[in-house]
């Protein structure tokens, strides 16, 4: 039986679509291995969002090559797209596949174990017809709705990458939801680029949410991230429906307002703290987790230090934070004012320190009481999973099984950098 | 990705230009932008479109940057050359069911006057008044396109236009109706002191549109 052996970097799309590549791979008959074992075929998702997710991309593809220099080695995702000429030239990697032909890599590798070899540009090119992702990495199960993104951010290299804003068609996304749902997913995600600017026809963002909400079905939704600017009160009025999910990653990038129009993103502080306070005010305890970057050029102290006052006030879940590094092609790369490595790093250390405690207050609340969690792994007396807030929780129990939903007490919390909660099974 | 043939150059000041091409079939929404470069090359810039949607050919509003390196090129180019013309990408768009019935207010730095111009071209009946801020009288560009009374030149090197000062300063001393719907459009600096003043003013968040010019 051949191996197959996936690195993912980057964003929960490309989570979702190794997913689907994995599915294929082994209703295919391939068997899956981590990624630091010896495999026949190595795909490697990668990222280009900063200088770190290239520098990583390049690591795992020598890493993939040391481990078995025969193998079928497959470069595919966004670095893939932006750095593709400094990739075909690399004699280890056999197949450089643009995002837009990502979904037939396998029958790219197929193909190449029947001796036909061909150019990925020559395959079928489709953004949404990946598969079923039952076999693949994840408990739940991501649906992807949209990809692209028009929103051209002057930071931002994924417009180039992913190309311009495009939408699934909504039937074929209530298909494939009563499809995974049907197969026993019980907590669905919504992926893209920039879902809610989601539109099809005549429908929007809110539309969809709306439809798979009605969906009958034992299963939650969980909408993944989220930029602030694109929905409007329809949205916000589903928020509490019994099947959503209380957790939203909204991307605030700064908490300065003239960053942020530098930035080009198209909402202010006061407009991010309005939805914020409407989305607690349908439920208090509401996990809005975040992405924040440090350094962007101009960035002053004054700027850095509103950005972690709203950390503070808004007390985010989680804070993604990372140093603004420059993408080629972008605005932002043009412009004056680029903050020194030495500042991102201690703002970095300083914004940890304030996002780590936020974050441990946050989860902090939910001692006493009750979470309902989807298991991820169990050996039948301990758990791990996800409580609908998206906090993990451990936890102990009778005959736990994965993939089932228990109720679960929370009695106390670790005090790591990624506090757990720990409970136990409600009967 | 499309190549348009350019029709004319128009140069308005020393520094500042606008590029006429054949539209093709393009079609945007006003106020939308496109990305521009020389056919073949990977040099692009962003413009917002300075024609109207019904117009029979596509214009964009152009400031040479000193060390620039797409604009300083663009300006050399002449008709018959052909440039690569990528979109219409952006959000800066007016809503369709306030056209006829709201009362506008434009505010714009430099060339940032481009998709506003490009609004009032495609709704010429519509009810506004534009605030235009440059530095000196010869970068009204193109005034004689607005109703008279509807344009109000701020200079703030010369006393030389209809006020004589910044816009922000124009909109202190001349508050907005708080019915007013208001779109900003320029240099990051002017956005963010305008937004503060209009809020001040009474004007609610959601009616303030943006757009900002590097």
């Amino acid at each position: 039986m051949k191996k197959v052996a996936f690195k993912t970097l980057g964003c929960r799309l490309n989570q979702y679509e190794t997913d689907a590549i994995a599915s294929q791979f082994q209703d295919n008959g391939f068997k899956l291995v981590p990624f630091d074992k010896e495999a026949d075929v190595y795909v490697i998702n990668s990222c280009t969002v900063t200088h770190q997710s290239d520098h990583k991309s390049r690591n795992f593809i020598s890493q993939a090559n040391r481990k078995n220099p025969d193998s079928v080695l497959v470069v595919t995702g966004c670095m893939a797209n932006n750095a593709k000429t400094e990739l075909e030239g690399r004699n280890e990697i056999n197949y450089v596949v643009e995002n837009d032909h990502k979904s037939s890599v396998y029958s790219l590798v197929e193909a190449h174990y029947n001796g036909e070899i061909f150019h990925p540009s020559k395959i079928n090119s489709d953004l949404f017809s990946y598969g079923s992702t039952d076999k693949g990495f994840h408990t739940r199960s991501m649906v992807k709705i949209q990809d692209g993104c028009d929103n051209f951010c002057t930071f931002c290299i994924i417009p180039s990458v992913r190309g311009r804003a495009v939408s699934r068609p909504i039937q074929d996304i209530l298909d494939n939801v009563k499809n995974v749902v049907k197969n026993g997913a019980k907590e669905v995600v919504l992926t893209g680029v920039n879902i809610g600017r989601y539109e099809y026809e005549s429908y929007k963002f809110d539309d969809v949410v709306e439809q798979i909400l009605d969906l009958e079905g034992d299963f939650r939704l969980r909408i993944s991230s989220i930029e602030p600017d694109g929905f409007g009160n329809k949205f916000l009025g589903l928020l509490n429906h019994p099947k959503m999910t209380p957790h939203l990653h909204l991307c605030l990038q700064s908490g300065s307002d003239p960053i942020l129009l530098k930035m080009r993103r198209m909402y202010n502080i006061k407009r991010f703290k309005e939805i914020v306070n409407k989305v607690r005010s349908v439920r208090a305890d509401f996990n809005i987790t975040t992405d924040i970057i440090i350094g962007f050029p101009d960035e002053s102290d004054q700027d850095f230090e509103s950005t972690c006052n709203i950390i503070k006030d808004l007390q985010f879940g989680h804070v993604h934070a990372f140093k603004y590094s420059i993408r080629k092609g972008t605005r932002a790369e043009r412009m004056p004012a680029q903050v020194d490595e030495r500042i991102k790093t201690q703002r970095s250390e300083v914004l940890r320190e304030i996002a780590d405690d936020v974050k441990f207050q946050y989860r902090k609340q939910f001692i006493g009481k009750e979470q309902i969690v989807l298991v991820e792994k169990t050996d039948g007396k301990n758990a791990k999973g996800y409580g609908e807030h998206y906090v993990p929780v451990v936890f102990e129990g009778c005959e736990l099984k994965r993939n089932h939903f228990y109720k679960v007490k929370i009695k106390e919390i670790t005090k790591d950098t990624d506090p757990v909660l720990i409970g136990e099974q409600v009967k | 990705m499309r190549s348009h043939k350019v029709i004319e150059i128009r140069n308005l000041t020393p520094s500042t230009y606008i590029i006429k091409m054949e539209k093709k079939d393009f079609t945007f929404k006003t106020g939308q932008y496109i990305t521009l470069g020389f056919s073949g090359s990977i040099d692009r810039r962003e413009y917002s479109i300075y024609s109207s949607e019904q117009d029979k050919f596509l214009e964009v509003l152009i400031k040479e940057v000193e060390d620039g390196l797409v604009s300083k090129k663009l300006k050399r180019c002449k008709p018959g050359d052909y440039l690569d013309v990528d979109g219409p990408f952006g959000h800066f768009s007016l809503k369709e069911d306030e056209i006829s019935k709201k009362k506008f207010l434009f505010i714009a730095t430099g060339t940032g006057i481009s998709p506003i111009h490009s609004f009032i071209a495609t709704h010429p009946n519509m009810d506004y008044q534009l605030l235009h801020g440059v530095r000196k009288e010869e970068e009204a560009y193109e005034r004689e396109s607005y109703q008279n009374n509807n344009y109000i030149l701020c200079t703030s090197r010369e006393n030389s236009g209809d006020f004589y000062g910044r816009v922000t300063e124009y909109l202190k001393q001349n508050p907005v109706p708080s019915d007013t719907v208001c779109y900003l459009c320029g240099n990051c600096h002017m956005i963010y002191e305008a937004y503060d003043i209009l809020e001040k003013q009474g004007i609610n968040l959601g009616p303030i549109h943006t757009e900002v010019y590097f």
